[in-house]
């Protein structure tokens, strides 16, 4: 570790020794050190520099200006637009008053924190995108960040490094052959002196993997493929060889432990999603959790939320790492609110199941058992005629942040109580080409009411403390401050103010498009605190009028 | 097997050459036509995807019976357009790439024509003419057909290709089993007791947004309003025997058929 800063340091002296001799302006900028990163979201408002905030996901903001009291006050101090039709599903990293922001097909953006000015501007050129296999939008969901350098997956399967100051390109490695089903949208986690990233094609037929590359060159240190290959544990969880192409993918950013030096990544689906005969088993690890030495890939354990899924029920959550007293005693834990209806509270130094409970409707699965696998109802088999199961294939919930307050123990997530007919055929596999094996419709009629709901749940009980009722289920990730405000937004696009210790509505402002996956960020800019929200194809950046400007001293 | 599947990758590479050139038009014949994996796969897609408006048979519940198409001389090319763009003036909607992939749209028109039958003709009833004049003196209040008409109802200026004429015999008959998005009929109460009757166009937690009975469209606060309350039975008055005589009816349909105007 110290070893790559020092190398880093002197990376970044070279063009600046040139510099100094010319303008002789002092010391450049600082670089973005690993310690930063364990730090998190820092009291100043200074930094936010990972995905989830900090390591731990929890995405809940120390900064207190931004009050239950006062958000109703809040303006818009400036509005940034991509100017193209795709919509961003990107969380913002901000350092030095600059926001380096991804947006769809690629593109990304350093930009002005103050007035939201473009600094420099990154566009990638892509295979043509008829030819791309994203199943669902050619977007991305954020850079990670380390030394001078962010580093970002793409829409054909590579990761890249990007120089921060100018937006051009250090390194850019292949992961895998885009032209075979592989896409990237995940935003890169670092940790120490790897960049870690997944794969998407869940729908294509691939064999997921989880990947580490080193900061410095981009070489791959190690590869922990989610489907164990022939002669590894779990590989007989595969009826012949559809391990080969059972998807298993990898797309929302894990957390890490760095007293454990474990990563948490939740795995996708298995496939083809629905018709299941050619892939009889379990299927490990799609749908699990899995815990990875950071430094080797190797698997500390695995907990599988669907075992042998037949919903297309995704463990591509954002897991969140906490410290909770359970029955008595001190646990480290991880928080996952699933994709199929049930949230879990689970021991992360173990793997041990502690709490799991419905926080919307199932109908799959009558509980988890004291084996921690789910006890299955009847009559939840996709066929050629359709069943009806709830939650539906978008979810309980789906990648979209939640957060967690650990003043008050809660954890906050944005739930859809939807159901949906899920049909499955037959499907031979052909490279490239989507591998679903059937399909999903929503439920309708005038007994299936669709809706949403902000939920608050106890993560030492899985039982809800109060709830934010939607018209219709919100897509929207989560952000939570000190204070007890949370943001959120709804599917008709009212970016949101919620109570933190109520649920009660505080403000709204119409942003014209959701905030589709994407989450609030906050941070302090000049004294004055900002909450940046990506919506649509805008950032709008959003603080207090009556708070006074310190204008910065350099 | 590996063989056609070797050849389909070529096909898949040719066709979105194809498509980025926007000459598509050229294709005519669906290359999937009778493979036995192509026919199954388009029979889920079309199931989740198309039998709510054409029915599990195809023969049109609310949208037309597309079993003729054939026989009454639509091309695989052309019925492939109207899958991947839509109908303007419709309900039926685009399927856009890359979401809906090239070889999708051919699985399902492989296996729709499993499901063709001979065109059939049936008897002409009615009279056009005659039932413009039913048209002008029963429906024109609300709909609309070109440049004449109300704004109440959905614009009729193409329903003759958007409804089978089944359909259309049900829905003006009182067989309004659901109501169409925009058309939902909203009440609201102000605190004053006054009520404003209308038609909801969109909505959110906050606002509600209608089309009254003058047709004035306007957006309300929700926290302005005493109540807003929803409607269960569609706007559309249900024509009984009595109402409209079954001569009356079949005039109206006839002229309604025919109504298959340019899309605004």
């Amino acid at each position: 570790m110290h070893r790559l800063v020092a190398r880093l340091t002197l990376a970044a002296l070279a063009p600046s020794i040139v510099a100094a001799s010319l303008l002789a302006q002092g010391a450049p900028p600082p670089l973005v050190t690993p310690q930063e990163l364990l730090q998190g979201l820092p009291a100043d408002g200074s930094r936010w520099l990972t995905f989830g905030g900090g390591y731990d996901n929890h995405r809940h903001s120390p900064l207190t200006q931004i009050t239950p009291d006062n958000v109703s006050r809040l303006a818009a101090q400036w509005v940034f637009q991509t100017d193209t039709p795709a919509r961003f599903e990107t969380t913002p990293l901000l350092r030095d008053n600059v926001l380096y922001v991804t947006g769809p097909l690629n593109l990304a953006w350093a930009l002005d924190a103050r007035t939201g000015r473009e600094i420099w501007r990154y566009r990638r050129e892509l295979p043509p995108t008829g030819s791309l296999t994203a199943c669902c939008g050619l977007v991305n969901k954020g850079f990670g960040v380390l030394g001078d350098r962010l580093f970002m997956t793409t829409l054909d399967a590579h990761v890249i490094a990007l120089d921060m100051k100018t937006g051009g390109v250090v390194w850019d490695t292949t992961m895998e052959d885009y032209s075979k089903g592989y896409a990237s949208t995940i935003a890169p986690l670092v940790v120490k002196d790897k960049v870690i990233v997944g794969v998407a094609g869940g729908e294509y037929g691939i064999r997921g993997f989880i990947d580490a590359y080193d900061a410095a060159t981009g070489k791959r240190a190690w590869r922990f493929y989610t489907i164990p290959g022939p002669g590894e544990p779990g590989n007989d969880t595969w009826a012949g060889d559809s391990w080969q192409r059972g998807g298993a993918s990898v797309w929302v950013t894990g957390a890490y432990d760095p007293d454990m030096n474990l990563l948490y990544y939740g795995i996708g689906n298995p496939g083809p999603d629905y018709h299941s005969d050619s892939r009889k088993g379990d299927n490990l690890y799609s749908d699990s959790i899995v815990a990875l030495d950071a430094d080797t890939g190797k698997l500390r354990w695995h907990y599988q939320f669907t075992p042998h899924d037949l919903h297309d029920w995704d463990a591509t959550e954002v897991p969140i790492l906490a410290d909770l007293a359970i029955g008595g005693r001190p646990r480290k834990v991880v928080m996952f609110a699933n994709r199929n209806g049930f949230y879990y509270t689970l021991d992360r130094v173990t793997g041990e199941l502690l709490v799991a409970k419905p926080f919307v409707i199932t109908t799959w699965a009558k509980e988890i058992g004291r084996d921690g696998r789910p006890v299955l109802l009847p009559g939840n088999v996709p066929d050629e005629q359709g069943s009806l199961t709830c939650p539906d294939v978008t979810g309980a919930t789906n990648f979209w942040p939640p957060t967690y307050d650990p003043q008050q123990r809660l954890f906050f997530v944005n739930a859809r109580e939807v159901c949906a007919t899920f049909y499955a055929w037959r499907q031979e596999y052909v490279p490239g080409e989507r591998f679903t094996g059937g399909a999903a419709q929503r439920a309708r009629g005038p007994d299936q009411r669709a809706y949403g709901a902000l939920r608050a749940i106890d993560p030492v009980t899985g039982e809800r403390k109060w709830e934010f009722e939607y018209i219709t289920p919100s897509t929207s990730g989560l952000l939570s401050t000190a204070s007890g405000v949370i943001f959120s937004g709804d599917a008709e696009g009212n970016f949101l103010a919620i109570d933190a210790r109520s649920g009660a509505f505080l403000w709204r402002f119409q942003m014209g498009s959701a905030l589709h996956g994407t989450s609030a960020i906050t941070y302090m800019v000049d004294g004055r605190q900002h909450v940046l929200v990506p919506a649509g194809t805008t950032l709008t950046a959003w603080a207090l009028p009556d708070v006074p400007r310190v204008a910065p001293t350099r | 097997m590996p063989f056609i599947g070797a050849a389909l990758v070529v096909f898949v590479l040719s066709v979105s050459q194809v498509v980025a050139q926007d000459v598509l038009v050229t294709i005519t014949a669906n290359p999937l036509e009778g493979d036995a994996e192509a026919i199954k796969a388009g029979m889920g897609a079309y199931r989740v995807r198309c039998a709510d408006c054409h029915g599990m048979d195809a023969r049109g519940i609310r949208s037309p019976d597309i079993t003729q198409v054939w026989a009454r001389g639509r091309t695989d090319g052309a019925l492939f357009r109207t899958i991947r763009n839509g109908v303007t003036g419709t309900e039926m909607p685009s399927f856009p790439a890359p979401r809906t992939s090239d070889l999708d749209i051919w699985r399902i028109l492989a296996y729709l024509k499993t499901l063709a039958a001979a065109a059939t003709t049936e008897p002409v009833r009615g009279s056009a003419t005659a039932g413009q004049g039913v048209f002008a003196a029963q429906c024109l209040a609300c709909h609309r057909v070109g440049t004449a008409g109300g704004h109440l109802g959905p614009d009729l200026s193409r329903i003759g290709i958007a409804r089978a004429r089944a359909a259309l015999s049900r829905q003006i008959r009182g067989g309004m089993t659901d109501v169409r998005t925009g058309y939902e009929p909203v009440t609201l109460t102000t605190p004053g007791g006054e009520q404003i009757q209308g038609l909801k166009k969109n909505e959110d937690l906050f606002s509600v947004q209608i089309m009254d009975t003058t047709e004035r469209i306007q957006g309300y606060l929700r926290e302005d309003m005493r109540a807003v309350t929803n409607g269960r039975q569609s706007a559309m008055p249900a024509f009984s025997p009595e109402r409209l005589s079954d001569a009356d009816l079949d005039d109206l349909l006839a002229y309604l058929t025919s109504l298959q105007g340019a899309a605004k």
